[in-house]
Parts: C-alpha cells; structure tokens; sequence
C-alpha cells in the first residue's frame, strides 16, 4: 500500500533528536554565591543595551529564545533551543561565548565564578530564583519583579516564544504559591521594617494614622518612608532645629513642627518614632499619659531608634502605649529571619515537586504529539487509499459511504491502537533525577514504507 | 429534622477543623471556602429549627436541648454577619468550636416528655400578643449572648496579642492573631449590639409579665441576673463613649461580663424561679 505515491512531508518531530525538548532550556549564570562584586559588575547588562544584547544572544540557530536577568546581585542567561537541534552541551558554550564577547572580557580564568545549567537543573533554578530562594536575602520580594521585568523586555524585543513563556509563567506561578503559602516573605528582617510590622500588629490598616519623626537619622527616615507607603498618610516632623525639619519635610513630603509644639502635637500621633543625638531621656512618661488621655487611649506605638535612648523605657508599662527600643527591633528581625529560615525549606519542597511536575508535563506534552502525528499520518495513508478506490466503486448510497468512513476509522484505530498503547505504557525512564514517560528516543519514519514486520 | 441537625453538625465541626488548622498553620488565603462550609451548615440548622417549630407546636426554645441547639445557631450566624466584613482566621478558630460544642451538648441533652412546661405554656397564651413575644423575647435574649460571646473572644485575643507585644515579641500567637485595634473594633461593636439586644430582650420580657398578670418585675433569679448583666455591660460602654475607655481594660470587661452572662443562662436556672427552663 502506498507504493506509488509521493511522500508527504513527516510531521513527526526530527527523528535524531535524543531527547526533545526537554533539554531545550539552558543557563549560564553568575550571583552573589558564586561570584564577588568584582566580576558581577563586569558582567551586568546596562539597561540601555539590554535590547541588542538579546538579538545578539537570539541567533535562531543555536539559541532559538532568551531572556537577560541582570541585577546587582545575578546575571542570568536563561535560553531555549530550537527543539531537538543541538547538544544542550553546544548551547551552552554559545552562551559562555555570547557573554564574553558582548562584555569583551576573557572568561576562561573566571570560569569558577559561572554556572551553567541544562534541562530539569535549569527549569529548578529558574524556580528557585523567581521565588527568591537563591537571593541575598532569601524571600526579599524585588527579584521577582525584576524577573518579570526582565521577561517583558525579551518579549519587546521578540526574543521569547512558546518554550520560555510557558516556562516563565509556571515561574510566576511557583513564586505566588511560595509566597502565599510559606511565611518566606511574610516578616520583616530589617530594623526599619520591624516597625511597619509592629505598627500593622497595634493598628491592622495604616490608613488614616499619623508618623511622627522627632530627629533625623537614615534608619529612622526609611522607617518613615516604609509607614508612609503602607498607607500612612501623615508624616510629622519635629527637629531642634527648625531648619533641619523644614529641609527633612520638603524631602518625605512631610509637614515640619517646631520642638516647643512637640508636646502639643504629639496626640496626632499614631506612631512615634524617635532617633536624635540627646544623651538624655527626651520623652518622658507624663508627656505620653498626657497625649493618651487627649487621644481617648487609642493606642500608641513608639519606637526609639536613639542611642542612648530617648525614650523613658517606664513609658512601655503605660496601658495602650507600645514602646519598642533599638535592640527589641533588632531582636524581632533577628527572630524573623530564623523563622525565613525554617519557612525556606518548606519553599524548597515546593518547588521540589513544582519542577519535577512542569518536567513531567512537558515530557507527556512531546509523548503526545508524538502519537497525534503518528495517528493522523495513518489515517491519512488510508484516507488517501480510500479515495482511489471510490473512483472504481461507481455510486455509492449516502448509507454505503458512511459505512465505509466508519470502516477506515475502525481498521486505523485497531492498526494504531497497539503501537499508541506500547508508547503509553513505556516504561518511565530517570533523566537527570527526574523520572518521566518520554517519547522513544528514535521513532522511524513511517511512510514511506510501512515497515513489513 | 434529625438529619438536618446531623448534617448542620457535620458542617460546623468541618468548619471547626478547617478553620483551626488554617489558624495553625497560619494561613493567610481568604476564608470564602470557611464562609460556604459554615453558611450550608446555618442554612441546615435553620431548617431544623423550623421543622422542629412545626412539630412542637411552639417555638423550639424551651428544653435546655433546644436553648443549646439555638445558642450555637446564634453564634453561627454572627460570626457569617463578622466575616463579610473582617477576614480574620482567628475569630472563627474561636468561635466554630463554641458552635460545635453547643450543638453537641444539645444532640446528648434528653428531649424533654413535657414539651412546655405547665406555667410556660399558660404564660405563652395569655393573649395573642404574648404568643408572638414569646419567640421575640427569646430571640433577642440568645442573640445578644452570641454577641457577647464574640465580644469575649475578642478581649482574650486582645489580651494575647497584647501581652506578646508588651514582652516585645512577635512570635507565632501574635502572627495567627488579628491587630489590637481589630480586636477591640469588632469586641465594642459586638458588645454593642449585644446590650443593645438585651435591653430589647429585658424589655419585651418586663412587657410579656405586664401582659400577664400586670406586674412587670417579678424578683425571679433570671431577671435580677439579667438586670446585672445589663449594669455589667452598660460599664464599658458608658465609659468608653465618656471616659474613652478602651484596650486591656475594655478587653478584661468584657471577660467579666460573659462570666455574668454564664451565671445567668446556667446559674438562674439552679435558683429556681418561674424561668426554669433554658
């Protein structure tokens, strides 16, 4: 059957491709564990050239998708090949090579400071950065923005296509389902936002409330600034100097208030916070039971971030005021990045399963279409055998022709169906510490001919 | 009528878990799922409530069985009205188990041989109107014992959460429990509307006496306990409007008073008087 007749181009895929797709994601990279300030910085990406450097990294022939992560702390080639072309072990020294071309810059001593990464490890790592595992400080929220960021400026330059969408995508999909369901992200671990923390703890929504800041200094300032983007909407500053407060106001978009108003202003305040060079208590637990009276007991939080202090510590037993020294902030940050800590494994178990998963659906992805296309070629050989002969058969009844359509279904089903089961059924195999049903490493060409046995 | 209350039971003890365990592992998905599993479980006790109207003949809050019963149906439903307006994991960790155990409590309770008592059943058919004030008064009165429990729940949340930031830590009670301002809004409001039910209870209740036999007061041990309860609550409020008292202080009121309120539906009950029921 189908001797004489012109072969149809195969929609099966490339019939030498080991293991197709799967080992299509490559990356080569450098971060902060690996790699001293000294080389990141050689190797970063400027902003402005991020555009060309992905047309050059994209050359269709060895690297058919790419995306730059480039931030302070990582630089990272993530790319996809063209299915089934090349060796992941050929795309990943095209990408050593791009790096130190487009930077100018001899790798070979500095070889120690990169990684590279094919197939499930790549798919894992990209996980593990976009839900902020591998940052600096593990569960900061930053780096998967900038991945995003980064993602968008490669689908600008029309560098991304199918393989790196569908993988970016399960990325951001991991990273919300670690940060929802860990506490990774969810504690302050820094002194400045230890006070946010607190403040949220004392008074859930920070709409409507009042900051006041009584001195200057840089850890009191960002605390400020962190209160005012979680909804705070007053900033009130108090300084010795008038001048100072003015200049300090102009600069948060705060309202400046003489030191002699101090009192007199203090009942506005939700939140105190105080951080000047006194060496002497400045507040003192009248002043505070005054204001309380005045706010109807709302409560207070006050947070002193002076050394010495500036802060009565008897002001802390006051009912309804919450006061909070340097070292408790320190302590509560300390205590949080512990718990990250703990929180980080289970995050890890998360995307464990979360790559093994996307792993295993893009092996049964290729498993598939492999035996879709095998099918529709079978079908269209009997199809095609079909129509010759129906010429030679004369008129047929409506009745005649739909019995035999439901033949050819029948008899392609039955010839398909042991070859398709034998696919399904195949044994799962281990590739790189992932088990998956892969499509058979070789499939031979079915037409022309059919093979006799 | 059996089978409602079987499935209500179910629900509410899913409810219980589900909202326990996501209270442990401090969860912070919102609660739609909870709000469905405790709303099909109010909507099968409510069912239950009014088949079994129906089969008593009068309203099923007589029997210590059915005021069990009606407690937990009060709690259920209050918590619904809290949770459209606050998402707090906490509050229903607190509360579903409460509802459960009433309704347990009320599933062992014997049901009553003499469905109403002799001098109930006189009372409720004095006139036509004290027919109608029977269900109201009762209402009202458990309803306001559900708003004081919730406001309970909120001063020891309140008492908690504070105690963890007075000693400087934010450990995991203080993560799984809700900000002390949240805790002290939903507790005075709560606490208000449950005076302001049981001033409504009292009165329809000194109306009910008026009607049937022309005194309005009666000294029987659950009116003067319920007049108690009512001093004990109005304290708070008074002086919260006044005096601005709020926090630690409004947190530790309303533990007193729910002990009150205890006394008054259990305590009243061993003191005799004509309230023998409920």
């Amino acid at each position: 059957m189908g001797s004489g007749e012109k072969p149809t181009p195969s929609p099966l895929p490339t019939p030498h491709s080991p293991l197709p797709i799967l080992m299509g994601i490559v990356i080569v990279g450098t971060s902060h564990k690996t790699a001293p300030i000294e080389v990141r910085e050689r190797l970063a990406f400027a902003e402005s050239r991020l555009a060309g450097a992905l047309r050059d990294l994209v050359d269709r022939e060895m690297i058919s998708e790419g995306l730059i992560v480039s931030t302070c702390n990582r630089v990272e080639l993530i790319a996809a090949t063209p299915k089934g072309a090349h060796a992941p072990e050929n795309a990943v020294s095209r990408l050593y090579d791009f790096l130190s071309r487009f930077h100018q810059y001899d790798l070979s001593p500095m070889r120690k400071h990169l990684y590279d990464l094919a197939g499930p490890a790549a798919i894992k790592h990209v996980f593990r950065v976009t839900s902020s595992l591998d940052s600096m400080v593990v569960g900061e929220p930053q780096i998967t923005g900038q991945i995003k960021e980064a993602f968008h400026r490669a689908q600008e330059a029309a560098v991304v296509g199918h393989e790196l969408t569908r993988l970016m995508n399960r990325a951001f999909a991991v990273a919300k389902r670690v940060r929802n369901e860990t506490g990774i992200g969810s504690s302050a671990v820094s002194i400045s936002f230890v006070a946010v923390e607190l403040a949220r703890k004392v008074f859930e929504d920070l709409k409507g409330s009042a900051v006041m800041l009584l001195g200057a200094g840089e850890m009191a300032e960002l605390a400020a600034k962190h209160l005012l983007n979680y909804g705070a909407s007053r900033l009130l500053i108090v300084n010795r100097t008038f001048e100072n407060a003015v200049a300090l106001a102009g600069e948060l978009n705060g309202e400046p208030v003489r030191f002699e108003e101090f009192e007199k202003r203090l009942p506005e305040a939700e939140i105190l916070i105080c951080s000047t060079g006194a060496q002497d208590y400045l507040i003192h637990p009248d002043q505070v039971r005054r204001a309380l009276e005045r706010r109807r007991n709302r409560p207070m939080l006050l947070v002193d971030i002076s050394v010495p202090r500036n802060i009565d510590p008897a002001i802390g037993r006051l009912d309804n005021a919450f006061l909070f020294d340097v070292d408790d902030l320190e302590s509560i940050a300390e205590a949080n990045r512990a718990e990250r800590k703990r929180e980080a494994l289970r995050a890890e178990e998360i995307i464990e399963a979360e790559a093994e998963q996307f792993f295993r659906a893009l092996a049964e992805g290729d498993l598939n279409a492999v035996i879709g296309a095998f099918r529709q070629q079978v079908y269209e050989m009997a199809f095609s055998e079909f129509e010759r002969s129906r010429k030679r058969l004369g008129d047929l009844s409506e009745d005649q022709e739909r019995a035999l359509q439901v033949m050819i279904n029948a008899i392609v089903n039955k010839f398909t169906h042991p070859v398709i089961k034998q696919l399904r059924e195949s044994e799962e195999r281990v590739v790189c510490g992932v088990k998956a049903r892969l499509p058979p490493d070789r499939i031979r060409p079915l037409h022309p001919p059919l093979p006799a046995n | 009528m059996v089978i409602l209350l079987v499935i209500a039971l179910t629900l509410y003890l899913a409810g219980a878990f589900y909202s326990i365990y996501t209270f442990a592992t401090k969860s912070k998905r919102p609660d739609r799922d909870l709000k469905l599993i405790i709303g099909l479980g109010f909507a099968a006790h409510t069912a239950a409530i009014v088949a079994a109207w129906q089969e008593a003949g009068h309203f099923p809050v007589v029997s210590p069985k059915e005021v069990s019963s009606f407690i937990g149906w009060a709690i259920a439903g209050y918590y619904l009205a809290v949770s459209r307006r606050y998402n707090t994991r906490a509050l229903p960790a607190f509360l579903l188990p409460l509802v459960y155990l009433f309704m347990f409590v009320s599933l062992l309770l014997p049901a009553r041989a003499e469905a109403v008592p002799r001098m109930l059943e006189s009372a409720i058919s004095a006139s036509p109107l004290t027919q109608i004030i029977f269900p109201v008064h009762v209402t009202l009165v458990i309803a306001s014992y559900a708003a004081f429990a919730v406001t309970f729940v909120c001063g020891m949340m309140y008492l908690i959460q504070e105690r963890e930031l007075k000693a400087k830590r934010l450990g995991a009670n203080s993560e799984r429990l809700p900000a002390l301002n949240t805790c002290d809004e939903i507790g005075y409001r709560s606490v208000t509307i449950g005076f302001v039910l049981l001033t409504l209870g009292v009165a329809t209740g000194i109306f009910w006496n008026n009607q049937r036999d022309g005194r309005y007061w009666h000294n029987d041990p659950k009116e003067v306990m319920a007049l108690i309860t009512w001093i004990v609550y109005l304290f708070p409020i008074h002086y919260r409007v006044t005096a601005g008292w709020r926090g630690r202080r409004a947190a530790w009121m309303s533990i007193a008073g729910f002990a009150v309120v205890i006394l008054t539906w259990l305590g009243a009950r061993a003191l005799g008087g004509y309230h023998v029921f409920g």
